[in-house]
């Protein structure tokens, strides 16, 4: 490290006071009646179930069926579709193609009073019904009315397969293909809309929920037929994925859910806030009281990397999503402030071993810092070894640990613990911030606030009082 | 300067000890297995007024169509008492029977509000699954650390030292694992969570140690008899290791004692054996691994003599 000057402290310090002020408390506007999150506080943290009390399900097709991707795709599309009109978007949803199972996790809504989680986990395994149905005319609350409600064209099973195509002009649309039954009824059905002036529209439901409303510009009598409407890619999969769960032979089957009320919610939030500040001072009054100066410095460094630790969880911007905070995320969280606690103590005691061997203090600051890297370097690492493994063998199956991993946890199916994949993150994330913070931020103001003739004594720094 | 090395049959006494009654409580009191590793369902329903809890177990069995145990557990956060019912079954229960269940609960005991508090339903094979595949993780992350250690501290020989590191480290899980079967609190989700910051907190706290080890070994070169060599490692370095315990137990100290205040259970029955954990942790760092490796290395020394002296 060449020269630090004075005026880096102050830097350092504002720098990490901004990260540590907006991180919690977060920053909004309203402009009118419209709320606007610039940066997102702790109270945008996303808790896991086991925290606010939620729903953990694990759905699979009946015992010995074995389910194509195609099904698995369009299963978990039902189970999104049905997410939604229950008005739960707060939702993980993972399915594995290896093992047919998909995982679904969803918290409960805050002010929650008459849900049935019961109810709602019978409901979204079962079968889907799928229907084509004549007008898009629907009621207030989005029901099929009129004529919509009296005239079913085509069910799920009159569907043999749905995908996404590509046309001659390069338009993706989803290409239908019906059963001779069907191709029967949709001839019917499509000469008499498309004569109509305007043309006709058919809707297609899954359940209660209106999924396409596509006009019929041709009488189709061989069954198969085309939806355009400018779909991109993920789009044209999507519906055609839904259109296919209509056809699904069989009902998703649960026997591992459960339900955690949410009792422990608010109060417990609250409670675990305090005991996490109270601690935090705590740390603070013994890190001052045992090394004085440096003491404060890990203090600042310290509330640096709590800080971005709620950042990294909340997302901190608006535009980037949060990571579910669960108990043993928490534990992470305590685990990667003790390693940086740690790493100050280390330095500090260094620090004070040079000034008794009789170094000036500028020297006994260089040395502390090089000579307590290694061990803050190699125990750090082993540390990250322990995050990085958690998160490949318990983390969603597409993410990048978890490919890395796959030749080890490979014979497993993915994991319904959301909660070991959050330990992972935050440890993996606290101590990142611990080479920033406990390590280049704190060697950052110490040597700077060193070069205050106030603050050069020895004595401030654990060497011998003159 | 304590002499470390000179007591170390007091350490392996203590640590034999404590290895050897934690396996005797497991092997006769038994490991409180929770239902998310060994499958099979609990069921927690709030109720108001009186219930007769043989008639709701019969009532239970009848719909279920199986045997079930029933406790009662009062819930601190809301004072009221709950029926916690949980069934012989490990294979999990159908959420269509689930349903049918509290439909017929709360039709014959309708003057009770009976209320669905919390379900905890497992499949054993994936409770199992997940149980394997914990155990594969913390395996995994032995081995890579013992090869990370074997490269950095090739000075003081690496692949031993990975090895006693990781000693330690069972060593740990094992007091971690005897407050969960003396103090009976489940293995759950937190047991993971408690054995995995242990891990890296022991892991980090040994390699503090060596790291100091392999330093001196550089300064005093290998004229130091290894014996001396860890003691001054560790007698330099045992500051650190008690500030930095005392100050990371008495922030747990402060959450569980808040937590406990404010009635959060699953947090103080989590934080309690990350206490014991920590200690454990600090305490094989400090005395148990330098020791062992001083035997190693002694023992080695004596090998590699006498057979220098067949040669000749």
């Amino acid at each position: 490290m060449k020269k630090v000057g004075k005026p880096v402290f102050f830097v350092v310090f504002v720098l990490i006071l901004l990260l540590t002020l907006t991180a919690f408390l977060g920053v909004s506007t309203t402009f009118g009646d419209i709320p606007t999150t610039w940066i997102k506080g702790a109270q945008d943290i996303r808790w896991g179930i086991d925290v606010r009390g939620g729903v953990d399900a694990t759905f699979s097709p009946p015992d010995g069926y074995d389910a194509t991707d195609e099904e698995m795709a369009a299963a978990e599309q039902i189970i999104k579709v049905r997410m939604v009109s229950q008005n739960i978007t707060d939702y993980e949803i993972y399915t594995d193609y290896d093992k047919d199972r998909i995982i679904v996790r969803f918290p409960w809504k805050e002010d929650e009073t008459d849900f049935n989680p019961e109810d709602a986990i019978a409901e979204l395994g079962a079968t889907a019904r799928l229907t084509f149905r004549e007008g898009y005319e629907t009621d207030a609350s989005g029901l099929p009315s009129g004529v919509t409600a009296d005239t079913i064209i085509l069910e799920g099973k009159d569907v043999e397969e749905a995908a996404p195509a590509m046309t001659n002009t390069n338009e993706i649309v989803v290409s239908l293909k019906l059963t001779s039954e069907g191709a029967e009824k949709f001839a019917e059905a499509t000469t008499r809309l498309s004569s109509q002036s305007p043309k006709g529209i058919i809707s297609i439901w899954m359940d209660d929920v209106m999924i396409s409303y596509p006009r019929v510009n041709d009488a189709i009598l061989n069954g198969e037929a085309s939806i355009s409407g400018g779909f991109d890619a993920a789009g044209a999969k999507e519906l055609a994925d839904k259109i296919n769960a209509g056809a699904l032979p069989f009902a998703l089957q649960t026997t591992n859910f459960s339900t955690i009320s949410p009792t422990l919610g608010v109060g417990a939030r609250d409670a675990m806030v305090l005991a996490g500040f109270i601690a935090f001072i705590a740390i603070c009054v013994l890190m001052i009281i045992l090394y004085r100066l440096p003491g404060i410095v890990a203090c600042i460094a310290l509330m640096g990397q709590a800080a971005g630790t709620i950042a990294a969880i909340t997302g901190y911007l608006p535009s980037i999503s949060s990571f579910t905070l669960t108990l043993p995320g928490i534990a992470g969280i305590i685990l990667s402030i003790g390693v940086g606690v740690d790493a100050n103590v280390i330095t500090y005691e260094r620090i004070r071993e040079e000034l008794r061997l009789g170094r000036g203090i500028d020297a006994a600051i260089d040395a502390g810092y090089k000579r307590a890297f290694t061990a803050i370097f190699d125990g750090n690492i082993t540390v990250v070894f322990v995050a990085v493994i958690l998160m490949g063998a318990f983390g969603p199956p597409a993410s990048i640990f978890a490919m890395m991993l796959k030749p080890v946890f490979g014979i497993f199916g993915s994991s319904t613990t959301g909660a070991i994949y959050s330990f992972g993150y935050t440890l993996l994330v606290g101590i990142i911030l611990n080479f920033l913070m406990g390590v280049t931020a704190s060697r950052l103001m110490l040597k700077s606030l060193s070069k205050f003739k106030p603050l050069r004594k020895a004595w401030l720094y654990g060497g011998e009082k003159k | 300067m304590i002499d470390f090395v000179g007591k170390r049959k007091i350490f392996f006494i203590i640590s034999i000890a404590l290895v050897a009654v934690t396996l005797l409580g497991s092997l006769f009191l038994g490991l409180n297995l929770d239902i998310q590793y060994k499958g099979g369902t609990m069921l927690t329903y709030s109720y108001t007024g009186d219930i007769n809890k043989d008639d709701f177990l019969s009532k239970v069995q009848e719909v279920v169509g199986g045997s079930a145990a029933i406790q009662e557990s009062s819930d601190l956060a809301t004072g009221s008492t709950n029926l916690v019912v949980s069934l012989a079954s490990t294979s999990g229960l159908s959420a269509d029977k689930q349903v049918e269940l509290t439909d017929a609960l709360s039709q014959t005991f309708a003057a009770n509000n009976i209320h669905t508090e919390s379900i905890s339903n497992v499949n054993a094979s994936i409770g199992r699954e997940f149980f394997l595949k914990s155990l594969v993780a913390v395996l995994f992350a032995a081995i890579v650390m013992v090869v990370y250690i074997g490269f950095r501290f090739k000075r003081i020989s690496g692949w031993s030292a990975g090895v006693m590191a990781v000693i330690a480290l069972v060593h740990d899980i094992i007091a971690v694992v005897a407050v969960f079967v003396f103090f009976r609190l489940s293995v759950d989700a937190n047991f993971m969570a408690v054995v995995l910051t242990i891990l890296g907190y022991s892991i980090n706290d040994t390699i503090v140690i060596y790291d100091r080890i392999r330093e001196n070994r550089r300064i005093y070169g290998q004229k130091l008899p290894v014996g001396e060599l860890v003691n001054k490692s560790i007698n330099q370095s045992m500051k650190r290791a008690i500030v930095t315990t005392v100050t990371t137990v008495m922030a747990l100290v402060v959450i569980a004692v808040v937590t406990l205040i404010f009635n959060v259970t699953p947090i103080v029955t989590f934080v309690f054996p990350l206490i014991i954990g920590l200690l454990s942790g600090t305490y094989s760092s400090v005395c148990l691994v330098p020791c062992m490796w001083v035997m190693w290395q002694e023992y080695r020394a004596k090998k590699a003599q006498q057979t220098d002296a067949k040669k000749k």
